[in-house]
């Protein structure tokens, strides 16, 4: 691949173009200061997305708060023969780990408690890199951006098999199952971290490598 | 200071543009989540309530975590932990009390493990067998909030369910328990607490709950009765079987009744004591207010006569038979039995149809006086006298009555001694006994043999008699009957000669073509014309009396 040239390409700023984000169509500018839209598919231009870093940021910092009660508070109220019991995400994975189901354990731990934490650490982690200007690695940070961005839409998965339990096991009085509030701040942190990878945006990586000088804010 | 100089070689500043810090409004989001994080955990650490310490001997299905403590089913708080006292004699269960139930954390409040138990009254905690055991829990009533609790082993009776506390005193426990049920009128209407022996050791002391609508029933004078099993009584009044409900019958029970004679009253007081009575005929034959002892001095034989036997008025019950005995008298050396009564005459009032005269009555009972007046014009002048009568002729179960006697002979009532002695009129039974007796003694004092004797005397007579009369008979036949015989034939011919005059008789006069019976006929039959024209000539004078004056006028012109 092309990792030598990293430092060195040009790019579409430096030259004063801008390429259209939704049909990459690379065009000249209407002005500096207001790209205008794409003569292509007509989507406003811009040559880096407006007050990213401000808004990932504000998105993460979001998603870091709502990550807190999200593990903190039950996900699952369970209410069986007449006792009632309610579980935590890390509760279930400690349950399923006990109970000799460790490769689920696993999963739900990956899923719903690395990953989550994970996306905020790389967001955080590619955001602090490029606010010092550091043009060190761009490669790897882009493969981490990439990386988050993939993962983003599995991680509802956990809302998911939670909203089809509470849907399906409602067996009253038997048993039933209640959605507790740290599902909702789950979600929250999910949405959060998934439209904090789309506010990011990852040319920011490669601006502090070409040109030092390239405003981002 | 010094002025600005104007050297080239000094750097000049740099304008640099202030940068634009617009605070996005993105920074809304982060702020939300912030408050939204912030307002759980104070309402977490708001809603946090106590912790306490629960000391129970075994922590008997009761796990971290996932025991509740319920109060009306409500749960109150839950169990963090379990674990053993230091000295590993019991287990401290600590639990996690919600807020709004810290307030019933008082020195007094009462901890049980709650677990199904099936017992003959029933099955209770049935939803622990699908939950688990649960933690009972019963508020005190000190104001001294307390964090560490002695758990019963046992769950107490009562719950705060509304209703009163009586206290019932029995001579023994009989099949009763804690959560025997109480009736009223074959309505369970509450249970029995809790028992104990009375301090004294010689009676039993039960606490039973009558439940809330109920408890209204209860008076001070309630009668209460062991309805435990079967009431099998044969007395002179026949056989009785009584019973309560199936569950009673198998498991005991306490009932309770109000005694017709009581009247509305105020209810009885919480902790009221009662007797408990043996059953039922016995409490509700308990004495009364006006209850009186009277004492009977029969002369009869009291065989039959038991305690507790009714008396009746004027075939009513009215009081009962307290004791059987016998009065000795040294000086005129007799011993006689001596029968103690107990008469209510509250119970007759309940019979009372008219409730002015009932009122009146009961209003003169109450003065010690007049009540005496009437008992002495009840004897001395209405004749009132208790006689032992026989129930049940079958059992020889003897009774007393009170009937007027107005034939009796007169007696004084004395009235001064304290159970005043009524007079009695000899039984039916023993009078009759001592009629047969004295017709045995009239049949005894015959002189039975002599009489025999003369008897066969006569009969040897009798035999020589009738012999004689025999052959006296047989001359009679060979001598007396064949003139007889002729006498009869010829009796016989004069009566066909009879007969046929008679015939003749009946041709001639009253045969329907005799002569006699012809001109008979003609005769009535002119009369009765005759009497038909004297009938139209009485018509034709009615309808026109002028007739007779001016000559008969044209038929029937006369009246219309």
């Amino acid at each position: 691949m092309s990792t030598q040239t990293s430092g060195h390409a040009l790019s579409a700023a430096e030259a004063g173009l801008v390429a259209c984000t939704t049909c990459a169509l690379l065009s000249r500018p209407a002005d500096a200061a207001n790209p205008g839209d794409c003569p292509r598919c007509g989507a406003p231009l811009t040559s880096r997305q407006r007050n990213s870093i401000q808004y990932t940021w504000a998105l993460i910092i979001a998603a870091a708060i709502c990550y807190v009660p999200a593990n903190v508070l039950p996900v699952l109220t369970t209410t069986a023969f007449g006792s009632v019991e309610s579980d935590t995400i890390m509760g279930g994975v400690i349950y399923l780990y006990a109970s000799g189901s460790w490769p689920l354990a696993i999963i739900v731990f990956v899923a719903s408690v690395m990953i989550p934490l994970g996306k905020l650490v790389a967001l955080a982690y590619l955001l602090i890199t490029i606010q010092r200007g550091s043009a060190a690695n761009s490669h790897q940070r882009t493969r981490i951006y990439v990386l988050v961005e993939f993962v983003g839409r599995w991680s509802m998965l956990d809302v998911f098999v939670d909203a089809f339990i509470v849907a399906l096991i409602q067996l009253k009085p038997l048993m039933s199952v209640e959605p507790g509030a740290g599902v909702v701040f789950f979600m929250a942190v999910v949405v959060l971290t998934m439209v904090a990878a789309q506010t990011f945006d990852p040319r920011l990586i490669w601006d502090a490598g070409n040109n030092r000088q390239v405003q981002h804010g | 200071m010094a002025e600005p100089t104007d050297r080239e070689d000094l750097p000049k500043a740099t304008v640099v543009r202030p940068k634009r810090t617009r605070i996005s409004i993105i920074w809304i989001i982060p702020i939300l989540a912030a408050l939204v994080a912030v307002g759980i955990a104070i309402q977490r650490i708001r809603s946090e309530g106590p912790t306490i310490t629960i000391i129970f001997n075994a922590a008997e299905g009761i796990e971290a975590g996932k025991t509740f403590v319920k109060y009306k089913d409500v749960i109150i708080g839950r169990v963090t932990q379990v674990q053993l006292t230091s000295d590993f004699a019991r287990v401290n269960v600590t639990v996690k009390i919600v807020k709004h139930a810290a307030p019933l954390m008082v020195e007094d409040a009462q901890f049980w493990v709650v677990k199904p138990s099936i017992s003959i009254t029933g099955i209770s905690g049935l939803n622990t067998l699908l939950s688990g055991n649960y933690i009972g829990f019963q508020p005190g009533v000190s104001d001294n909030s307390w964090d560490t609790f002695g758990g019963l082993d046992e769950a107490p009776v009562i719950t705060e369910q509304r209703g009163r506390q009586f206290v019932l005193t029995a001579s023994d426990l009989g099949s009763l328990d804690t959560g025997s049920p109480i009736y009223y009128r074959r309505l369970q209407v509450g249970q029995v607490a809790a028992f104990d022996l009375a301090p004294d050791g010689k009676s039993v002391q039960l606490k039973i709950f009558v439940n809330a609508p109920y408890d209204k029933y209860v008076y001070p004078g309630t009668r209460f009765w062991n309805a435990s099993g079967i009431d099998i009584s044969l007395g002179a009044d026949g056989l009785n079987v009584r019973t309560e409900s199936m569950v009673a019958l198998l498991v005991g029970g306490v009932a309770f009744d109000n005694p017709p004679e009581l009247g509305q009253t105020e209810p009885a007081g919480p902790n009221t004591t009662f007797t408990l009575y043996r059953d039922r005929v016995a409490a509700l034959r308990a004495t009364d207010p006006y209850a009186r002892r009277y004492v009977l001095y029969f002369n009869e034989s009291l065989r039959g006569l038991a305690v507790g036997a009714p008396v009746t008025f004027l075939g009513l019950p009215a009081g009962e038979v307290s004791s059987v005995g016998l009065a000795f008298d040294a000086a005129s050396a007799t011993i006689r039995p001596r029968v103690v009564v107990t008469f209510s005459p509250e119970r007759l009032l309940a019979y009372g149809n008219v409730p002015a005269e009932v009122q009146a009555f009961k209003t003169a009972m109450q003065d010690e006086q007049k009540r005496a007046s009437v008992l002495r014009r009840l004897v001395e002048e209405r004749g009132l006298r208790a006689q032992l009568k026989s129930g049940n002729l079958l059992t020889g179960q003897m009774y007393v009555a009170l009937d007027y006697y107005p034939g009796a002979p007169k007696v004084k009532l004395d009235l001064r001694q304290p159970e005043i002695v009524l007079p009695v009129e000899p039984g039916t039974f023993a009078v009759l006994e001592a009629k047969l007796t004295s017709i045995l003694d009239k049949i005894d004092k015959m002189p039975l043999e002599a009489i025999g004797r003369d008897l066969s005397k006569d009969l040897a007579s009798l035999d020589v008699t009738l012999a004689s009369a025999t052959k006296l008979l047989n001359n009679a036949d060979a001598h007396v009957v064949p003139p007889l015989k002729t006498a009869l034939e010829d009796a016989h011919n004069t009566l066909v000669a009879v007969e046929r005059a008679m015939n003749n008789v009946n041709t001639t006069i009253l045969g329907p073509d005799a002569p006699a019976q012809q001109e008979l006929r003609s005769a009535l039959q002119d009369f009765a014309r005759a009497a038909r024209s004297l009938r139209v000539l009485a018509d034709q004078l009615e309808r026109q009396p002028s007739s007779v004056i001016r000559g008969k006028t044209d038929a029937g012109s006369g009246g219309r």
